[in-house]
């Protein structure tokens, strides 16, 4: 069956997309297409005009003085094995192995990911754990925004209909000496592969040598109407020694950071439990070295 | 009346275009207007692996795909994966020989991924698993279809 969409454009640079996007609004850029095209079936977004951006060349990965720079339309498969990825963000290399099977992971683009802003997007807690910041473009220039601006709503993003997520900014520092970082993604759900998070976490330490947790960066997916951080137990953590009075403080005040609802994966009550029980064992992880 | 728009690709290593409405998904292209009736639709929405083809050599959900999207590329079925002489590739006689196919319905697809696992020399079995993962089949119960695997890729080794 045909999607319903009058007309579909197909800039071939990105300059000729943005005249594209600012010329029509309303317009709907579309990458992979891996859940635009899947909406556009069930009538869960409409669009008259799509701007298919598979020549416009925003995919693949730099390494700068800065930090690695993602281009939006750089597909999961990619991400899940590049190495630098792997070696300064293995939270996100594990999330970009698990958006799906990996049919969806040759087609799905980050960009997409983001732009799509569903709650439960695997990207996004190691995107916000890792500090990410989003560039984007539209005709009149760029911008960047860290991630979290990004994020408005179930579904619903800050970006303007004439604007486009041209690449993510991860920001590399050093561990340095006698340091240890700990990054992890994991994701809950009825199936190993191949599912919508049930609840999926990412968490980023660095321990000092003296024992401290000297950065604690938590964030959670399908938790809230955003991928959200959980900021109060960030809190909680750094600059303290991990002992278990205060691992079992912070079970209890990460249960306060997230906003579940009931839907048709999990109840609430079971997404806090789960918020929980990653935490738990993702600090386990960490006292463990 | 949906704007009509031509497309010109690579399709099993033929040069060929065609003129589809700007909605049309490649499944359908492929399907409909190329008359390659081997990929199948199972749940049209990328989580059944059925209509899984080879985009520029990965594996693709064609059910996800808009047509127009495929500009310049390069895209292999399972009609195309033998090369052009329509034989078959290691893979599929594999399939055959192992007892690979029940139903059938998957099996375009399996075919298609497993052809792409054995591409990029994936020989670990959770690795090989988890690519294959997003081909549902509901009759083999897998094993002989990870038998197949291993059969075709001993084959290539000599």
């Amino acid at each position: 069956m045909d999607l319903p969409v009058q007309d579909v454009l197909r800039p071939r640079s990105l300059r000729e997309a943005l005249r594209v996007l600012a010329d029509h609004p309303g317009a709907r850029p579309v990458a992979g297409g891996t859940d635009l095209v899947v909406q556009l079936r069930d009538g869960r977004r409409q669009a008259e005009l799509l701007v298919d951006l598979s020549r416009v060349g925003l995919d693949g990965i730099t390494e700068t003085d800065r930090g690695i720079a993602i281009g939006a339309g750089t597909t999961m498969d990619v991400i899940a094995t590049h190495r630098a990825v792997r070696t300064h963000f293995p939270a996100l290399a594990t999330a970009a192995s698990q958006v799906g099977a990996w049919p969806i992971q040759c087609r799905a683009t980050l960009g997409g990911n983001l732009a799509n802003a569903s709650p439960a997007a695997d990207t996004a807690p190691a995107l916000l754990v890792a500090g990410a910041a989003v560039t984007v473009a539209s005709a009149r220039g760029q911008s960047q925004l860290p991630l979290e601006e990004l994020f408005v709503g179930p579904g619903r993003t800050s970006l303007r209909s004439n604007e486009l997520i041209v690449s993510v900014l991860l920001p590399v520092s050093r561990t340095g000496a006698g340091r240890r970082l700990v990054e992890r993604f994991v994701k809950v759900g009825p199936r190993r592969e191949q599912i919508i998070s049930v609840v999926c976490m990412a968490g980023r330490v660095v321990v000092a040598a003296d024992g401290r947790l000297e950065l604690v960066r938590l964030a959670f997916g399908s938790v809230a109407p955003t991928p959200v951080r959980a900021r109060a137990t960030e809190r909680l953590l750094e600059r303290r020694v991990l002992d278990d009075r205060l691992r079992q403080e912070a079970l209890g005040v990460v249960q306060e950071d997230v906003k579940p609802i009931d839907d048709v994966r999990a109840p609430a009550s079971y997404r806090r439990l789960a918020v929980a029980t990653l935490l738990d064992r993702f600090l386990a992880e960490v006292a463990r070295g | 009346m949906a704007e009509r728009v031509s497309v010109t690709f690579t399709l099993n290593g033929e040069r060929r275009t065609f003129t589809v409405a700007a909605g049309r998904r490649l499944l359908d292209l492929l399907r409909d207007d190329a008359g390659l009736s081997g990929t199948k639709e199972g749940c049209g929405a990328g989580e059944c692996g059925a209509c899984t083809v080879l985009l520029d050599g990965r594996p693709v959900t064609s059910c996800l795909v808009l047509a127009a999207s495929v500009e310049g590329r390069s895209v292999v079925t399972v009609e195309g994966l033998g090369g052009a002489s329509g034989a078959l590739h290691p893979f599929q006689r594999a399939l055959v020989e192992k007892g690979g196919v029940q139903c059938g319905f998957c099996t375009p697809g399996v075919a298609v991924t497993g052809a792409a696992i054995l591409a990029q020399g994936i020989s670990e079995p959770g690795e090989r698993a988890r690519l294959l993962s997003g081909n549902l089949c509901r009759c083999t119960g897998y094993s002989k279809i990870f038998e197949a695997l291993e059969a075709a890729r001993e084959g290539s080794n000599g």
